[in-house]
């Protein structure tokens, strides 16, 4: 659960404060120079995790359609195909 | 329905008929002729920017009016009924009854759409598929603009009566013996669009009223000149074309839904996070309209609240993923050319997904507004996903429609040709949005990036295409030539499908289908 919380803590570090003080930015002119700058460096960073998340998710998906292709050597009929029961 | 081709009948009763599998049969073919027209029109516009200058298309106006009717036709005459025909396939079917609630009704909303495709494609108004004021309200030239209005407004009429239509069926007409819970999720997936519809379509419907008398001059709700207000139109229009994402997208799902367990070989993993899912998607999709118009000087309050709005589809998205995951999970998979497609759709949908997250990020928004981005993430959401679904089950009923096997090898092509021709054209489309290139353009400056990503894109494009011939030229040689199908089995999975040929049409006579 505390791991939970602190990941919480850090996600709202990373992400939501930072956005929230940009949106509020994007509404004051003199700011908007250097915001732009922050703006882009957000964009990096969210790319980074996104990237992430995405490579992990597409490669678990890669395996799985290797790992469980019906032609695959080690492939096994599931425990449903002899009641039918899909 | 099935073998119409071993024992076919005068084309009149099809026309004519009103039962599901007729209407169902009409719906898929109509929209796949709209597929190809919107599709030829997708071609025109990449010839056009293949390079700076004139390269095919004469006029900004010709351009302006062909990329209308190619949004136009591919949300409202290709991606709906489509579902549609899915849906009057397999819905009565899935419910255990013996047609759709209303067949009449059911027969006069496919024959709306017709006359209103007419409309469309022989007015071409010029405004986009938003048909934004002030432009069409002051300078859109007549009559194409009132037809596009008029052409929209039966088809929402149609859309209304449809979705009546599979929501009585479902909730009223379903057997006695099977609960909510057991029916299948594409069932669902029906379900939940269709409420969606019914709640978003009216407003729609009202502003393109508000729009046709402002054009006609005897009201000014839009238009600045008279007092009017046209942000007021975006926010219409977005109540009703937000959600309509997910009209399109759920049903999509659902097909997947049907198609993966199916050629996993196991049950789907979690039936009630799927439905939990399909219901959290029907209500967030009216929590997020306002995040197309973070540019629009929304205040703090308001764009926080859309964003979040927005966000919360994300959990249920991801949802249907790992559901998808998990199904697979031990299964023993048969990638036939549904599963790939399938398969293929959900790695589109992750991705459109991620980038949908970006453009609901505040501040990351005001980056990729009215860029190419944008034309990128919702291209890869109506054609990775929604069309990959919808195309994967147009393949696993083509045996139940016609009787016979589709070519196996050329829909292996297909697949391809489309997965890697849609990630270049829309990849490559969200990167030459952060380089600048805005949206909605007839032309470009020789920008040596923008250049060689539009020349990319347009490649793409082509790759796409020649897909779509050999799934055209599959479909039509398959159905005259194609090898008898095993209608008990026609994938050889074993298992138990719903079996569309097993409903009897009156049509057939004696002896069934």
């Amino acid at each position: 659960m505390s791991k939970i919380f602190h990941l919480s803590i850090i996600i709202a570090t990373l992400f939501i404060i930072p956005t929230i003080s940009l949106a509020f930015a994007a509404e004051t002119a003199g700011e908007y120079i250097d915001r732009k700058a922050e703006i882009w460096n957000l964009f990096f960073r969210m790319m980074t995790v996104a990237f992430v998340v995405g490579g992990v998710i597409a490669g678990t998906m890669v395996w799985q359609v290797w790992r469980f292709r019906e032609s695959n050597p080690n492939s096994k009929p599931t425990e449903y195909e002899e009641k039918g029961e899909f | 329905m099935v073998l119409e081709l071993a024992r076919p009948r005068p084309i009149w009763q099809i026309m004519f008929s009103t039962h599901h599998t007729d209407v169902g049969l009409l719906y898929l073919v109509f929209s796949l002729l709209a597929m190809f027209v919107g599709g030829a029109m997708a071609i025109a516009l990449r010839i056009e920017l293949f390079a700076p200058g004139i390269q095919l298309i004469e006029d900004s106006m010709t351009y302006n009016r062909l990329f209308t009717a190619h949004g136009t036709t591919m949300i409202f005459l290709f991606l709906l009924p489509s579902a549609a025909a899915v849906g009057n396939y397999l819905v009565p079917i899935m419910v255990r009854y013996k047609d759709m609630a209303y067949p009449k009704l059911n027969a006069i909303a496919f024959w709306m759409i017709p006359p209103a495709a007419a409309l469309v494609w022989l007015g071409m108004a010029d405004f986009g598929w938003y048909a934004n004021p002030p432009y069409s309200v002051i300078s859109a030239p007549a009559p194409a603009a009132e037809m596009w209005i008029f052409g929209l407004k039966v088809l929402g009429v149609s859309s209304i009566l449809s979705s009546i239509n599979f929501v009585v069926t479902i909730l009223k007409c379903k057997h006695p013996d099977l609960s909510l819970g057991k029916v299948p999720l594409l069932a669902w997936s029906f379900l939940t669009s269709s409420i969606i519809v019914l709640a978003a379509m009216p407003t729609f419907a009202a502003a393109l009223l508000m729009l046709l008398t402002d054009r006609l001059g005897v009201s000014g709700f839009f238009n600045p000149a008279m007092g009017g207000d046209p942000i007021a139109y975006s926010h219409l229009f977005w109540f009703t074309f937000h959600p309509e994402v997910y009209v399109l997208v759920i049903p999509a799902i659902g097909m997947m839904y049907e198609i993966i367990p199916r050629f996993s070989r196991r049950p789907i993993f979690s039936h009630s996070s799927g439905v939990a899912a399909f219901i959290i998607l029907a209500l967030v999709s009216f929590a997020s309209w306002a995040h197309h118009m973070f540019a629009t000087g929304m205040s703090f309050t308001e764009k926080t609240v859309f964003m979040v709005g927005t966000l919360a589809a994300v959990p249920a998205s991801a949802m249907h993923v790992f559901n998808f995951l998990a199904t697979m999970w031990n299964g023993r998979i048969k990638f036939a050319t549904p599963m790939m497609f399938a398969v293929g759709g959900i790695a589109l949908f992750f991705a459109a997904g991620a980038g949908g997250v970006v453009n609901t990020a505040m501040p990351l928004d005001f980056i990729t507004h009215d860029s190419y981005w944008v034309v990128g993430h919702f291209h890869l959401f109506v054609f990775g996903t929604i069309a990959f679904g919808t195309i994967g089950f147009v393949y696993y009923l083509f045996p139940y429609i016609t009787g016979r096997m589709y070519n196996e090898k050329w829909g292996v092509v297909h697949f391809i040709l489309a997965f890697v021709g849609a990630c270049i054209t829309f990849f490559t489309q969200h990167i030459l949005g952060l380089f600048g290139m805005p949206r909605r353009i007839y032309d470009y400056p020789e920008i040596d990036s923008w250049i060689s990503m539009n020349a990319l894109i347009s490649v793409g494009a082509m790759i796409i295409l020649v897909g779509m011939v050999i799934f055209l030229g599959n479909m039509i040689y398959s159905m005259a030539k194609g090898k008898p199908a095993n209608l008990e089995d026609p994938f050889g999975l074993g298992g138990k499908y719903y079996y569309p040929f097993a409903q009897r049409n009156p049509q057939h006579g004696e002896g069934g289908y």
